[in-house]
């Protein structure tokens, strides 16, 4: 809690299609913090995400966002995949032909080259991979599957987080990756976050439920109302809106 | 047609036809063909189900067959042809002529398969019901100097497995080649058969084959077409096919060669539960063209076709899938799928996939998709924003659409060849795959 700043958002506002999604957010993530993201559907969390991973179709109408000291909206979507930046997609995409596989050491390399690393060792791909499919859970023969081809839901956010277990974000974003999964899988799914919390990563957790907060206790909870953060609290703040429901902080917001 | 084009053609058959081999029926069904021809004469740039194929080359080529130059043995040196697949008879031919000495005929099984210029007599006539899209199969009969008579007959032993090689190596200013292969499955004869165009030199080679097959009541064929000719090379394929009740035909074909290809296919599903899986994909690049037309037809009940296509253009490439479907008033209770996508990878590419259909009965379900755009969107950014860099992401995603074709093929020795082709080809190498 006490990290340098690793994201500060600054009075951002985005459009889509015309229509203003976010208007005026404000938010500075440090390294090392957990933060969490609630809010009413609709009220731009995902919109949020894309526009930190740079997905095309959001026109940033004004603001700034920084990460590591830089422009985070100068950068290509892969370019900040590369520094550290991990989208978990709300609703991942199947792309059958291209394998499992060949997507996390692709991902795996394109970013060991952005640090001058060599080409990840075949062994050590191996071996890396085969830990976190224990730890996800997750059976070799998906592997070989195209990437996400005929998962179930839960299957897919699994394979999210085994996606970001290999690639060992600074910042990860995850859209909603508790959604859809059963009691089970939630547990796998915040231990895989879990396991990857450290003094030099951080977390933004987009979430509709408390559950997933009680296994991956976040540093700070936001509520995202109309496009701006309306509220802003520690944990309490997820126990206080189950109890009390949205309208309680868009009343305040209003 | 031009006059002027048909009076070229029979001028140079009638010149020809004495040096042609004698043996294709007496030349009999030569003189037919060529009378046929006269009649129908050569599409135009006209002529429905036409007007993307390039005919233009028509008007200077010279329709003689190339002369069998044995000098040019060196250029289709083994080395220089596919690797050998196991389990496979293959027979190679030159510029339309049978090559015994790359050919290896000993493990077709039960087949029978006889170069066509040792037939004497009795093969098989050319199919009465070829449309009016199946003109250069005339051409091609008129003038075929050689070509592979394969009859099947039923074995328990597993399906027969034939490779047939025609290898283009001859200039096009020396003379059309005529590679030709005439099919013959017996009641439940089941055959694999691989059809390979390819051109051992970047010569513009001039190519018309035709390929005519008859599949009894249940036989079963494995057709696999591989167009990979010369850079420069002009194609005019032409593939009838015949099927009889409960026949079954999977035909697989992938065009990526050529300069300017056009294959016109006409499958009949002539008796009851007659069943074809077609799936095609064609790859432009540069100025390259290929038109497939391909019609079918059902004309007994419960028949079955499963159609796609995939197709990529890139850089200024023209690629076209006309896929027609007949069913007719007699082939109650058909079923007809079709699923013809194209992929536009260049700015100054274009694409064009049309289904037509003519449906004649109430009792029939089909579905039919057609689409051409570019790559998906939502696939795109998943792979970017796994940090891919752009141009990797997007041969992955045309590697995945291609994947529906692709996958369909078999034999696994040929799929690894048609996959390296294709990777190398448009993908830089990658056939994004690993495993662990
Ligand atoms: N292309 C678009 N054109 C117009 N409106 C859009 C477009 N994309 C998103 N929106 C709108 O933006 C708003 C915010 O969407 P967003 O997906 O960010 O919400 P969310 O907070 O993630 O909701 P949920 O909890 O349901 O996932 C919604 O009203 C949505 O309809
Ligand atoms: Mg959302």
């Amino acid at each position: 809690m006490s990290g340098t700043p690793l994201l500060t958002i600054h009075d951002l506002t985005v459009s889509v299609g015309g229509k203003q999604i976010l208007t005026g957010l404000n938010l500075a993530v440090a390294t090392g913090e957990v933060h969490a993201i609630m809010g009413p559907n609709g009220s731009g969390k995902s919109t949020l995400a894309h526009v930190l991973a740079g997905r095309p179709g959001y026109e940033v109408t004004s603001g700034n966002i920084v990460y590591q000291g830089r422009d985070l909206l100068a950068l290509a979507p892969e370019e900040r995949a590369r520094q550290g930046l991990f989208l978990g997609f709300q609703y991942p995409v199947e792309i059958p032909g291209v394998n499992n596989v060949y997507l996390l050491k692709a991902a795996l390399n394109a970013q060991r080259k952005e640090r001058g690393l060599p080409e990840v060792d075949a062994f050590e791909f191996l071996a890396l991979v085969r830990e976190k499919m224990k730890l996800m859970q997750i059976e070799d023969s998906f592997l070989s599957r195209g990437v996400n081809e005929g998962f179930s839901g839960g299957e897919k956010k699994r394979n999210e987080i085994l996606q970001m277990l290999v690639l060992e974000p600074t910042l990860a974003v995850l859209d909603e990756t508790d959604s859809g999964l059963d009691i089970d899988a939630l547990k796998v799914v915040a231990a895989g976050v879990n396991s990857l919390r450290s003094p030099a990563r951080s977390c933004l957790l987009v979430t509709h439920y408390q559950r997933l907060l009680e296994y991956v206790v976040p540093d700070f909870v936001h509520v995202l109302v109309r496009g701006r953060i309306a509220r802003s609290g520690d944990r309490g703040l997820a126990l206080e809106l189950e109890r009390r429901g949205y309208d309680w902080v868009s009343g305040a917001a209003a | 047609m031009s006059t002027l084009l048909a009076d070229r053609i029979a001028a140079q058959h009638a010149s020809t036809l004495a040096a042609l081999p004698p043996q294709l029926a007496g030349g009999a069904r030569r003189r037919a063909a060529m009378a046929a021809l006269a009649t129908a004469g050569l599409p135009g740039a006209r002529d429905e189900n036409w007007k993307y194929a390039n005919l233009r080359p028509l008007e200077r080529q010279s329709f003689t067959p190339a002369p069998l130059n044995p000098g040019a043995a060196a250029a289709a040196a083994p080395a220089e042809l596919p690797q050998r697949l196991p389990g496979f008879a293959r027979d190679v031919f030159r510029d339309g002529n049978f090559a015994p000495a790359l050919s290896d005929p000993l493990e077709a099984g039960p087949a029978r398969i006889l170069p066509l210029a040792v037939f004497e007599s009795g093969s098989p006539p050319a199919p009465a019901h070829a449309g009016r899209d199946q003109r250069f199969a005339l051409l091609n009969a008129a003038f075929a100097t050689d070509g592979a008579s394969i009859a099947v007959p039923a074995t328990a032993a597993g399906p027969a497995r034939i490779e047939l090689l025609f290898v283009a190596s001859a200039a096009a200013e020396a003379g059309a080649s005529y590679p030709r292969v005439e099919l013959r499955l017996e009641p439940e004869a089941r055959l694999t058969l691989i059809e390979r165009h390819l051109g051992v030199s970047d010569g513009a080679s001039f190519v018309a084959s035709a390929v005519a097959a008859e599949l009894d009541r249940g036989a079963a064929l494995e057709h696999y077409r591989l167009q990979e000719l010369g850079a420069r090379a002009i194609l005019f394929d032409s593939l009838s096919a015949t099927l009889g009740a409960d026949a079954r035909y999977h035909l697989r074909a992938i065009g990526s060669g050529a300069l300017a290809a056009r294959s016109s296919i006409q499958v009949r599903l002539a008796g009851e539960r007659a069943g074809l899986a077609f799936a095609a994909a064609s790859l432009g690049d540069r100025q390259q063209l290929q038109d497939t037309y391909a019609a079918v037809e059902h004309l007994a009940p419960n028949t079955r076709t499963e159609e796609t296509f995939r197709g990529i253009a890139a850089g200024r490439a023209r690629i076209a899938f006309n896929g027609r479907m007949v069913v007719a008033r007699e082939a109650r209770g058909a079923d007809s799928r079709q699923s013809l996508r194209g992929l536009l990878a260049g700015a100054d590419a274009e694409i064009d996939v049309r289904p037509q259909l003519e449906i004649y009965t109430d009792e029939v379900s089909a579905s039919h998709g057609a689409t051409a755009g570019k790559l998906d969107e939502q696939m795109l950014f998943y792979l970017l924003a796994r940090g891919l860099d752009r141009e990797t992401a997007q041969r992955a995603l045309k590697w995945a659409f291609l994947g529906d074709v692709v996958a369909r093929i078999e034999p696994p020795q040929l799929r690894q060849q048609i996959e390296t082709r294709l990777a190398a080809q448009m993908l830089g190498g990658s056939t994004f795959r690993e495993f662990l």
